[in-house]
């Protein structure tokens, strides 16, 4: 990694309790580089207006910032349809009310996973009680990866499967390839939830084959409060709009509406103008760098960090494949991963604890939490160095 | 109207004397062992610390007029933490337990925020204590 690209996130000269913030906790969100502050300022300062509507220049300069996110997310990720969300969790919403709504019945089959995040469990539970729909969940194997002969035999009868691209716990990255085809081949949609997938590894959309893709900008140096729902075409013409108001409509007379044909149907209401303008940002940002030697960077030092926690008498859940993301979750057999977590943050070092709103991965795992650090594309091997030490230190003086 | 208590106020400036953090974290985990501990046994749906990441349990018993305190937790820190208000309810009845603010764990530099959260076991014991104090504690 060039230090110039590190010096591109004005967050990362900062002291916390004294020390230099060593930030690990990029599962959670990612820091910003100075272009996507910029480029927010930029429209705040010179350009602010609403979209879609008026015809003077700052309107016509804003709704060009907000569609040109729209032409970004296709042009990279090869799809011809991407919905402007506020994030994963809306975008998954999203399929659940326009898609679910309009195609599943009564004792229709939705497969899940253990490892899905919250965002793709509770959707489809509300969706299920409403609907009377069956909810199948795929176990997680005791080496951290989806039981794929569980996950064949759930495939009978289902309308939908829902799966986590990479677990934001363990950072494994599941065999999406296998699974699309064998979901197709059965008469399933796929809903990948790319949350902590793409920022590792870009997807070509149309390839790859799922239906749907949700993820969000703030986990790739973009804003926070936005993300995407790519969806193929076909797929697209069968969800209905669940949301109304202004900007999704083509008409609106007393005796009822019509919708715009596009995915301007699915985003009702003022959407979030700089915020798309600053992941457009974020999403050129990450054109100047090579990502996939980047993420072997990563992946590398991950395994190390999670090798030398191991030589402590640590517990790692996770396994550091070359495709996987670069997360360590770990558990000390004594020491309390919330005293563990202060402990650090009193040195600079920034990670999560906690069930990382994945309770039935947690479950499953026979645990209720878990520390977790978690890098990207500007941190350094000594960061992660220096990690390895703190944690040496404390494991020495407190457990 | 609030009030710290002596021996509370003769703390925080214990801690605010020590300029290292860690130092502090180091200091708040032997108060841990100030606790009149609530034996796991007695660790029920009742006495848990909702939204804590850590189990946490505190019980407040007011019997003549006077409060007794007792409270343990998996984490260090919270328990540190139920160490200084056990140290700051001492001798204090509930009229006066109750003036006590919870702002003394971000003076003495322990915690960044107050606001209620998930990741805040602190705030949530805090709240459950003087909730349980104002309705009589358990009798």
């Amino acid at each position: 990694m060039s230090v110039a690209l590190r010096d591109q996130f004005p967050i990362l000269q900062r002291k916390v309790n004294g020390y230099p913030l060593v930030y690990l906790d990029n599962a959670a969100t990612t820091q910003k580089p100075q272009v996507v502050l910029d480029a927010m300022n930029d429209f705040y300062s010179k350009s602010n207006a609403n979209v879609h509507r008026a015809v003077h220049t700052l309107a016509g300069e804003a709704t060009e910032g907000y569609e040109s996110c729209r032409a970004k997310l296709k042009q990279r990720f090869n799809a011809q349809r991407a919905i402007i969300t506020s994030g994963t969790t809306e975008a998954i919403n999203l399929v659940a009310h326009a898609w679910g709504r309009a195609t599943l019945e009564k004792g229709d089959a939705v497969v899940l996973t253990e490892m899905e995040h919250h965002s793709d469990i509770v959707p489809w539970q509300m969706l299920a009680e409403e609907r009377g729909i069956e909810l199948r969940y795929v176990p997680v194997t005791p080496d951290f990866t989806l039981d794929m002969d569980a996950f064949a035999h759930s495939l009978d009868g289902a309308k939908l499967v829902c799966v986590v691209h990479t677990s934001n716990v363990l950072g494994v990255r599941n065999p999406l390839e296998d699974i699309i085809a064998q979901s197709h081949t059965a008469g399933a949609k796929v809903l990948v939830d790319a949350a902590q997938g793409v920022p590792h590894a870009t997807v070509d959309f149309e390839a790859f084959g799922a239906d749907f893709m949700a993820f969000s900008a703030h986990k790739m140096c973009g804003p926070t409060g936005i993300g995407a729902l790519l969806v193929q075409p076909g797929v697209f013409e069968t969800m209905k709009p669940f949301m109304g108001g202004g900007d999704m409509i083509e008409t609106v007379t007393v005796q009822g509406s019509t919708y715009q044909p596009d995915e301007h149907k699915f985003e009702a209401g003022t959407p979030r103008i700089a915020e798309a303008i600053g992941w457009t940002a974020a999403l050129e940002w990450m054109e100047s760098f090579d990502l996939d030697a980047e993420h072997a960077r990563l992946i590398d030092l991950a395994g190390w960090v999670a090798e030398e926690l191991r030589a402590l008498g640590i517990t790692v859940y996770g396994r550091h494949g070359p495709e996987d993301a670069a997360v360590v979750s770990f558990l000390h057999p004594t020491l309390n991963s919330e005293d563990l977590a202060h402990l650090l943050d009193a040195r600079g070092f920034a990670v999560r604890t906690g069930h990382h709103c994945a309770q039935p991965l947690l479950n499953r795992l026979g645990i209720s939490g878990t520390v977790r650090a978690s890098f990207y594309v500007y941190n350094t091997k000594e960061e992660a160095e220096g990690f390895v030490d703190e944690i040496k230190d404390i494991v020495e003086k407190f457990a | 109207m609030t009030f710290y208590p002596e021996a509370l106020q003769e703390l925080i400036e214990e801690f605010q004397a020590v300029e290292d953090k860690r130092e502090r974290l180091e200091m708040l985990f032997e108060l841990a062992d100030e606790v009149i501990e609530l034996p796991q046994s007695q660790w029920t749906d009742a006495t848990r610390v909702r939204g804590c990441q850590s189990e946490a349990h505190v019980r407040v018993e007011v019997a003549d007029g006077r409060l007794q305190f007792l409270s343990a937790a998996d984490a260090r820190l919270v328990q540190g933490l139920m160490g200084i208000l056990t140290i700051a309810l001492d001798g204090l009845s509930p009229a006066q337990a109750v003036l006590i603010p919870p702002d003394f764990a971000e003076e003495m530099g322990l915690l960044n925020t107050l606001t209620p959260s998930r990741s805040n076991g602190f705030r949530n014991m805090y709240d459950k204590v003087m909730n349980e104090i104002r309705q009589g504690g358990v009798e």
